[in-house]
């Protein structure tokens, strides 16, 4: 009996982590419910509700694999989840950290201050703050170059993206782009820019900020995800309720796909499905692309970041940026 | 689903996102789903309010009027204060001082206080927070209540609210737009000090101001002897609505509890179903329309303050003249 009881106190406790860490796991951030949605996405059954503190919107992935960090705004605070078992391993004070994102060389952090209008790039290895670059206004979304030596912020109260020195934290330039800008992503040598008070993403020339082209997709093109085999890349449209879909080597629109309820942030299953927070639908569609058709999953109040933890025995599986 | 998610989702994406649109205030969206859902909620609290308080009045009215041709103009003060401007105010402003204040102390190592990091055992207990967090709100909601009586300005403002002689449960919202607003600055700061979480800000203003106008029914109604001492019955806030009580001294002045008026001894249960008004307010406040009952206010708000400046200028001379 006393085995038998051990043997329970040593699964229930963590200390067979490979016992719990079979199941792949999607990560949901509830940001007007101050909550994370941890789903096991064999059984599409949520499995845990993990509380923030107020409002918590994007989250990244320690290089190591170690940690999922939940970035609190209201809260100011950043919270470091087990991505196995969702446990709270700690909390850190941040200022308003709104959006978080590694540099793809895992040196740097970068947060963005969406009410403060603050850019921060933090010393990734000790989160100590390396450099504070006011950003007038709302800086959102965050992306780099692939060599991590500029770091790329859309601006969306005064429609502008902006490129910093990672190294030095100086401005390298501050241009305008089109109406409230949100998703950035480096694709082949240039950015795109969801021009979400538009209907188009913008293509910009890293070396000055100047727009070269609009590819036009729907009223409200928010943000930008590359599929992992690099064939897709999707455009979720946020007034007109939709995805895009284009060619990431042309630009092409291949075709659109309806989803109401406001998508946003999108991550990659193994099977081809793609998951898909609805902003004011309070779910997670997995969609089919091929079909377009999708079934849901039923989260906390306005589901945004996402994150599917599909190896969770092995660190760093995929990578959260752009989310 | 909760069919209040649901409510407010539909809103937002079918109203709240095309008009932002429209307007080029895309940036603001998230915000925007905050305001559809305390309208949605501010919607729900006047059907509720109708339900449950209307039946009252017929069941067993306090007085009976030839017509309610003066209650008409509380029904307009209601629906501007719970669906429009008071969920666009509260949470807008509120959310963006909030952020502002507690990131601004973040960056100087000052952690702002919340109940749940005085208490870490209330993190994720959000009914039983929300409950502590009322009841601290109703104690502050005592005190401005009761200097609203004190300072002759302030009560020149806030006798449009006991100007009413045909009281009903439409009477709570009827306030002169600056007694509303330093109202809210009230509840703010007491909000932001004991860091109420932006989205559960709104909702308490909502659940504290339902169990108000059920204070205001025109209803006999009383809760029995202890019942009177645990919760503000229809009959004890009536007491203080009495032309006898209106003015500078006054009693009843609780909004939810009545522990706040029995710990300071400004309690009287004695009172039965009293006369409403306020005999030495002019006609205008009682059955002017709603811009000449603000007028109203604002005159005699100004008039307070200019007799208050030549007293204490007169005060002044007169000692001037002894020396």
């Amino acid at each position: 009996m006393k085995k038998l009881l051990l043997a329970l106190s040593l699964v229930s406790g963590g200390l067979l982590p490979g016992l719990a860490a079979a199941r792949p796991l999607a990560f949901v951030i509830n940001s007007a419910e101050a909550s994370v949605s941890m789903i096991d996405m064999d059984t599409k059954e949520e499995v845990k509700r993990i509380p923030v503190l107020r409002e918590p919107h994007h989250m990244a992935l320690t290089p190591d694999g170690k940690s999922l960090l939940i970035g609190d705004t209201a809260g100011n605070a950043v919270f470091f989840l087990d991505p196995v078992t969702g446990d709270v391993q700690r909390r850190a004070t941040i200022s308003d950290p709104y959006q978080l994102q590694y540099s793809p060389d895992s040196k740097w952090m970068v947060v963005a201050g969406l009410a403060r209008n603050q850019i921060d790039i933090y010393d990734a290895a000790t989160l100590t703050l390396a450099h504070r670059i006011p950003a007038s206004s709302m800086p959102s979304h965050i992306n780099f170059s692939p060599d991590s030596s500029v770091t790329y912020v859309s601006l969306q109260g005064t429609d502008a993206l902006m490129a910093i020195d990672v190294h030095t934290g100086a401005v390298l330039w501050n241009t305008k782009i089109g109406k409230s800008p949100a998703g950035v992503l480096w694709l082949d040598g240039k950015i795109l820019v969801g021009i979400m008070g538009a209907d188009y993403v913008a293509v910009v020339n890293p070396a000055n900020g100047a727009v070269e082209r609009k590819i036009v997709t729907a009223k409200g093109a928010h943000n930008l995800f590359i599929s992992p085999d690099s064939h897709t890349l999707y455009v979720c449209n946020r007034v007109d309720g939709s995805i895009s879909v284009l060619d990431p080597k042309t630009l092409a629109v291949r075709g659109r796909i309806a989803m109401s309820g406001g998508p946003d942030d999108m991550d990659f299953a193994p099977d081809g499905k793609i998951w898909v927070t609805r902003r004011w639908a309070h779910t997670v569609a997995l969609l089919d692309p091929a079909t377009g058709q999708f079934t849901t999953i039923e989260t906390g109040r306005s589901p945004h970041g996402i994150w599917l933890n599909t190896h969770p025995n092995q660190p760093a599986p995929t990578r959260v940026s752009a989310k | 689903m909760d069919p209040f998610d649901t409510a407010a989702g539909w809103l937002q994406e079918h109203f709240v996102i095309p008009l932002l649109y429209q307007l080029d205030m895309m940036q603001w969206e998230d915000v925007g789903y905050g305001w559809a859902l305390f309208a949605v909620y501010g919607v729900a609290q006047v059907f509720i309010t109708l339900a449950i308080c209307l039946p009252l009045e017929r069941w067993r009215p306090v007085e009976t009027w030839p017509d309610a041709k003066a209650v008409t103009i509380d029904v307009v003060y209601t629906l501007i204060n719970r669906i429009g401007v008071l969920p666009l105010v509260t949470f807008v402003l509120f959310y963006q001082v909030q952020v502002w204040l507690t990131g601004t102390l973040t960056d100087h190592g000052i952690v702002p206080p919340t109940l749940e990091l005085l208490i870490p055992g209330l993190l994720g207990h959000q009914i039983l927070t929300f409950v502590l967090y009322a009841i601290i709100l109703d104690f502050g909601e005592y005190w401005r209540h009761r200097l609203s009586h004190m300072f002759g300005w302030w009560w020149a403002l806030h006798s449009l609210h006991h100007a009413q002689r045909q009281m009903t449960f439409w009477s709570d919202d009827r306030n002169h737009v600056i007694d509303e607003v330093i109202s809210f600055l009230w509840s703010a700061a007491i909000a932001l000090l004991i860091g109420i979480p932006p989205l559960q800000f709104p909702l308490l203003i909502l659940v504290l101001r339902f169990l108000e106008s059920l204070s205001h029914a025109n209803a006999r109604v009383s809760f029995g002897r202890a019942g009177n001492r645990v919760l503000i019955s229809p009959r004890f806030h009536r007491a203080h609505h009495g032309v006898l009580a209106a003015g500078q001294q006054s009693c009843n002045y609780g909004a939810i509890l009545p522990v706040w008026d029995i710990v300071f001894r400004t309690a009287d249960f004695g009172r039965e179903y009293v006369r409403t008004g306020d005999p030495s307010g002019e006609e205008a406040l009682h059955t002017g329309t709603w811009w000449q009952q603000q007028s109203a206010g604002w005159r005699r708000m100004v008039a307070m303050l200019r007799r208050k400046r030549s007293k204490s200028a007169r005060s002044r001379a007169g000692t001037d003249l002894a020396a």
